[in-house]
This record gives structure tokens, C-alpha cells and sequence, in this order.
């Protein structure tokens, strides 16, 4: 592994962040109805300034209003999901390991039912029961996954894997005791959807994004020592029950995240970080920021492409995600052991 | 080196934080749920003004939600997220109107032509958007209510509907017509219904109701319970489904329809040839195959508007009656010009 240098790490973000900007810039500007480049820069242009009264005011609805949410959206949530991933692969040291793998999308789609049968009426009851039930899932299976007073990377994956297929259970016994006529809606928000707005301001997601991603960070160097073993890992001196703790406490709170606002969206926590190491190396320190920029771009893409392919009918994100990251990665993985 | 990294990755993160516009770190712009009143009431136009309101005059109504919908009177441009109320606005001579219709809406064939706006579950705001309608219609039973608030976050007015039985379609019919500006045909579409529903009750007076099986779909057996708007379609028609599971969609097992012994089995299909096959496959699967209505040959089968709340579910209704009861019906010939529609076993009549 060569050394990480700071260059190298500053100008591999710099590149992924303006491979983001274009690809945001993009997305804006394709959509059911298309908007041509000069339009659209001068729409951003006049609303960089203020002049809102120079912009059509249809540009300014669908640009502004609907597809400029969307796409904040589509980067918080890739962005959660790609760290989460990387940093559960590196905790539980299983390259299979993804955020859905802990029990996480199972609690949140369950607190997501509960909250529409008990509190149908109160708007946003979907996502804030979704993060509840993330948050009550990953406390569970914190308590199944210890081992003398301990986080176990081999007790945690287990029990993260019973708690899911038991919460899965209960779903199903919901779904079919009960005829909740919002329920139907609520089965096609979890195959992944970024169509619904948040109830919560964007700027909220996005703090609770940082402090997740900056806290997973502030262990890169440590992550590194763990993936050789924790007993290595310890002679190092790295203090490993702390660094468990702060990786799968933020990990989780990252996944909790993106299901409450999009359900879940499949295969980007799982491929993103694979398809960066790839790219760049798995040193941690590189990763999880190269990480957190690759699945913005890898969730931007797949949702304009979801919104723009059969328009004006919508796939659902997590189809595409999987559509199109399936053979990037396949692609990658062969080229790399030829 | 590792402060250095840190420094880093946090300026980025505010870099990426500033590039967001103030207004996404406002408050969410969430309108509090309306607590329905107990009884859904419409409010008197506040300026009737005639003819062909203007974009000035607005006008309010409570919505079958009982949410206080603000919108133009006499909405030229109406975009339509369900089936049903495609067909309503149609039914309301308003066809003209229909800016935009959701991917599941194919009846009247006119409405294949509008522009489409997705499913109802997954709208495009951005077609909505584009149209420029004056007013989305859309109904609890298909569309979300996430979507609802979406559309009037974007300033577009939404009047849902909620029609769970035959009655409110009536009545959900006629304050269409009345948001719509078109309060005089909503009042005779009703009226119709209502005497058409009348007259059939008259004919079905006295007669017990068939028990029959609705089939919703065949692997895995799913019926219909007793609380959807098609139970209440089947008790019109003089028919009373035979499952007692209190979810809307249940699954049922064979060894239940077995017990259960119904008279009839209900098909429904957009074409009558639809449901054919599976009726065909009965006589040969275990336990159908045994069963008395297969084997005298039973069956109704319905055009789908049965289960779509809108004033075509009439025809579906008589027609459901007149296969179930045919001599309820002596002497009127069958309303359709097209003989194909009846199921085989249906010449042979009940079994009174």
C-alpha cells in the first residue's frame, strides 16, 4: 500500500467533489420536463443573486423546488449509506457486511408500520418512526452482540442478522393482520424512494451527516489497525472497545438516517466503499471521504436516472441502484484479479 | 497527519454545508393534519361568480377530509392521480379539462390520450408541475398522503376524495360537480345513481342474496372483506360475500372456500375474456374442482369498474345482479349490446 499523502487525499476529493457538482448540475437539469443549459444557468444564475422576479416561475418550481430538495436528499443518503458500509465492513471485518446487515432497515421499517397505525394522522409520521425503530433495532442487537462487557464482532453479526429476520417476521404478521389502507403506500417507500420530500430540513439531515462521518473519521487510523485483527490491533495500541463503540453507534446513526428519509435503498453501502477501494486504496483515512463523495455521486445518478428514464412514470431508486451498480462492480472486480 | 486529515474533511463538510440555500435550513413547511370534522361537510362557495371563473375568483370547500381546499372556480385544468376519478370528471362532460391523468387511468379510451403524470402512488411533480393544473383530484384509497402534501407545498391545490361506499360515491359525486363547476350535471349523475340503485333494490326486494366468493386473484386465494367499497358493490347487486376475515384483502384457503360453499364465483376483469382462463384452470385444480359452483358451472364475471368508485360501477352493479338473478330481470333485455360478456355458465341461470 503506498503511503497516504495529504495531495493525494485533497486532490482525490477535490475530484470526486466535482464530479458531484456536475453531476448535480446535470440533474437538475434533466428531468420529466428538460431545461436547456442556458436557461438553467441563468435560472441559478438569478437565484445565486436574489433576482427570483427574472426566473419563470415554472423553471423555478421544478428546479428549485423539486428536483434541488431531491438531489440534497440523494447525497445525504448516499453519502450515509456508502460510510455506514465501509465502516461495517471494517467493524464486523466482513467484506459482505452492509448497513441493512445489523437489523437496521428491519427496525425502521417496523417503527415506520407502528407509527402509521398508531399515529396515522400526524404528518411525517413515517420518517420519525422509521429513525425510532432504526434506533431501537441497533440498540438490541448492541446488547445481543456483547460479550463480556464488549462488542463482538462475530456475536454482533449474528445477532444483527436474527434481529433482522425476527423484525421481518413481525412485518409480515403486521401486514397481513392488519388493513391499514396507508400500508400499501408505506410497502413501495421501502423499496427506496426519493420522490417524497423530508418532513425535516435538509440542512437538519445534513448536520446529523457530518457529525456521523466526522466521528467514524476521527477512527480512520484506527480502522486501518483493526482490519489486521483486533489482537494486532491492540498491541498497537489502538483502544479497540472504543472504537468499536464509535464506529457502530455512528454507523447506525447514519443508517437510521437515510431509511427514515428514503426507506431502503439497496447495494450502495455494500458496493460504493468496495468500488472505491478499487479505485483508490483502502487506506481508511482516504476512504471514508472518497466514500461519502462516491455514494452521493453513485445515489444522484441512479435517481436521475430513475426519474428520467421512463418519465414521466418513476422507478423506484433501490431497483436502479442495484441495476446499475451490479455490473459497474462486477466490471471493476474482474479487471482488478485479471 | 491525522489532524491534518481531519482539517481537511472538515472543511469540506462546511464548504458543503454554506453551498446549501438558506431557505433548506428554514423550518419545514409541513401544513398540520386537519382533524376531519364528524361529518364532511362542504362549505357554500364564497364568490359564486358565473360564468367560467376567472383565476381571480377563488372559491373553498372541504374536501371529503375534511381539508379547506382553496381553488378557482370553474378549474379549467384538472389533473387526475386515480382511475376513479378520471372517470367521474369524464362522466361530468369535464373531460376537456383533464390536464394530466395517472398512469392506471384507461377509461373512458379518451383518457389514454391525456398527458400521463405517473403512478398513483408515485406521482411526477414535475409533470404535475408543467401543467399548470388548477386542481389535482386525488382519493384516499390510492394515492399517499405524502404526495398530497407535496402538490400543496408547491402551491397546488389538492381536493382528495374518500369514498368507501356506494353511497359516498354518490355523494362524493356530486360535490365533485359542484368544486368542478359543473353542479348541475353532478346533481344529475346522482341523481341517476340513486334511482338506478333504487330500482334495482325494488327488483331485489325479497330475494335472499347469493352467496358467492369474489376472487380477487387465484394464487394465493385473495378475496375481499367486508369493509371494502367492492362489499358494499356486491351487497347492492343482491350478492353477499361469504368471507368473514376482517382485513381488506385477505387470503383465504381453499379448505375456508370449501366450508364456506358459496353459490357463485365473482370474476371481475377490464375485459370480460380476462378472467377466463383462470376460470378454466378450476375444473382441474384440487378442491375448486369440488367445489359446487364450479361444477355447475357458477360463475359472474364483471367488468372491473365494480371495484372503482365512479358512476360506471352502476353498469357493473346491474350487470353483477342480472347474472346472479336472472329472474329478477324477465322481461328487460340485456342492457349490453355485446352477448360475449356473459360468462358460460350464466344463460343457465340461478337455481331458485
Amino acid at each position: 500500500m503506498r503511503a497516504l499523502t495529504p495531495r493525494k487525499l485533497l486532490l482525490t476529493c477535490a475530484a470526486l467533489a466535482g464530479v458531484l457538482l456536475l453531476l448535480v448540475f446535470f440533474s437538475l437539469k434533466f428531468g420529466t420536463r428538460s431545461i436547456s443549459l442556458p436557461d438553467l444557468a441563468s435560472l441559478l444564475y438569478h437565484t445565486a443573486l436574489g433576482q427570483t422576479d427574472r426566473v419563470s416561475s415554472d423553471f423555478r418550481l421544478i428546479v428549485l423546488e423539486i428536483r434541488w430538495p431531491r438531489i440534497l436528499l440523494a447525497i445525504i443518503v448516499g453519502a450515509s449509506l456508502s460510510v455506514a458500509g465501509a465502516s461495517f465492513q471494517a467493524l464486523l471485518r466482513n467484506p459482505l457486511a452492509d448497513p441493512y446487515v445489523l437489523g437496521v432497515s428491519s427496525g425502521a421499517a417496523l417503527g415506520s408500520i407502528l407509527s402509521l397505525i398508531w399515529f396515522a394522522e400526524l404528518p411525517g409520521a413515517t420518517p420519525f418512526g422509521a429513525f425510532a425503530g432504526a434506533v431501537a433495532a441497533t440498540a438490541a442487537v448492541y446488547f445481543l452482540g456483547r460479550r463480556g462487557g464488549e462488542l463482538d464482532s462475530y456475536a454482533l453479526l449474528l445477532g444483527g442478522i436474527i434481529t433482522a429476520s425476527f423484525l421481518s417476521a413481525l412485518i409480515m404478521f403486521l401486514m397481513t393482520t392488519i388493513s391499514g389502507r396507508e400500508l400499501r403506500g408505506m410497502a413501495f417507500w421501502l423499496m427506496g424512494d426519493l420522490s417524497t420530500p423530508s418532513p425535516v430540513a435538509p440542512g437538519w439531515l445534513f448536520l446529523v451527516l457530518v457529525a456521523g462521518v466526522g466521528a467514524i473519521y476521527t477512527t480512520a487510523a484506527d480502522l486501518n489497525l483493526l482490519l489486521g485483527g483486533e489482537q494486532e490491533a491492540m498491541h498497537l495500541g489502538v483502544d479497540v472497545v472504543r472504537v468499536k463503540l464509535v464506529v457502530y453507534l455512528s454507523a447506525s446513526v447514519l443508517t437510521g438516517l437515510a431509511v427514515s428519509v428514503s426507506g431502503a435503498i439497496g447495494y450502495v453501502g455494500l458496493m460504493v466503499p468496495h468500488l472505491v477501494r478499487l479505485l483508490f486504496g483502502s487506506d481508511y483515512r482516504l476512504l471514508i471521504p472518497a466514500t461519502a463523495l462516491g455514494g452521493a455521486i453513485a445515489v444522484v445518478l441512479a435517481d436521475t436516472l430513475a426519474r428520467t428514464l421512463f418519465a414521466p412514470t418513476e422507478l423506484p431508486v433501490g431497483a436502479m441502484t442495484a441495476l446499475v451498480g451490479a455490473p459497474v462492480f462486477i466490471y471493476l472486480l474482474r479487471r482488478r484479479m485479471a | 497527519m491525522k489532524t491534518n486529515h481531519t482539517r481537511i474533511w472538515t472543511a469540506i463538510g462546511w464548504m458543503l454545508l454554506a453551498a446549501l440555500p438558506g431557505r433548506a435550513q428554514a423550518a419545514p413547511a409541513t401544513p398540520p393534519a386537519p382533524a376531519p370534522p364528524p361529518a364532511p361537510t362542504m362549505l357554500p362557495p364564497v364568490a359564486p361568480s358565473r360564468p367560467g371563473g376567472t383565476a381571480e375568483t377563488l372559491v373553498e370547500f372541504h374536501d371529503d377530509l375534511g381539508r379547506l381546499v382553496r381553488l378557482p372556480a370553474a378549474p379549467q385544468r384538472i389533473v387526475s392521480l386515480a382511475p376513479s376519478l378520471t372517470e367521474t370528471v369524464f362522466a361530468l362532460d369535464l373531460g376537456d379539462r383533464l390536464a394530466g391523468v395517472s398512469d392506471f387511468c384507461d377509461y373512458p379510451p379518451e383518457a389514454l390520450t391525456r398527458p400521463r403524470v405517473g403512478g398513483p402512488i408515485n406521482p411526477n411533480l414535475e409533470q404535475i408541475v408543467s401543467l399548470h393544473p388548477d386542481v389535482v383530484l386525488a382519493t384516499r384509497a390510492m394515492n399517499r398522503r405524502e404526495s398530497v402534501e407535496a402538490l400543496e407545498r408547491l402551491g397546488i391545490p389538492v381536493y382528495a376524495t374518500d369514498a368507501r361506499t356506494v353511497d359516498d360515491v354518490i355523494a362524493s359525486t356530486r360535490r365533485l360537480g359542484r368544486v368542478l363547476g359543473a353542479q348541475a350535471r353532478g346533481e344529475s349523475l346522482a341523481a341517476d345513481m340513486e334511482q338506478r340503485l333504487s330500482g334495482l333494490a325494488r327488483r331485489l326486494a325479497g330475494r335472499p342474496a347469493r352467496r358467492v366468493f369474489f376472487v380477487v386473484w387465484l394464487d394465493p386465494i385473495i378475496s375481499t372483506g367486508p369493509h371494502t367499497f367492492l362489499a358494499d358493490a356486491l351487497r347492492r347487486a343482491g350478492a353477499k360475500s361469504v368471507v368473514t376475515a376482517p382485513q381488506d384483502w385477505p387470503q383465504i384457503s381453499i379448505e375456508e372456500v370449501l366450508r364456506q360453499n358459496p353459490d357463485y364465483l365473482v370474476f371481475s376483469g377490464a375485459h370480460p375474456d380476462d378472467p377466463q382462463s383462470s376460470i378454466n384452470s378450476l375444473q382441474r385444480r384440487p378442491g375448486w374442482s369440488s367445489l359446487q359452483a364450479v361444477r355447475e358451472n357458477h360463475f359472474a364475471v364483471v367488468s372491473d369498474a365494480l371495484d372503482r368508485p365512479a358512476p360506471r360501477m352502476l353498469d357493473a352493479i346491474e350487470d353483477l345482479a342480472r347474472q346472479l338473478h336472472p329472474d329478477a330481470f324477465p322481461t328487460a333485455p340485456a342492457p349490453n349490446p355485446d352477448p360475449s360478456r356473459r360468462a358460460p355458465g350464466n344463460r343457465r341461470g340461478g337455481r331458485l
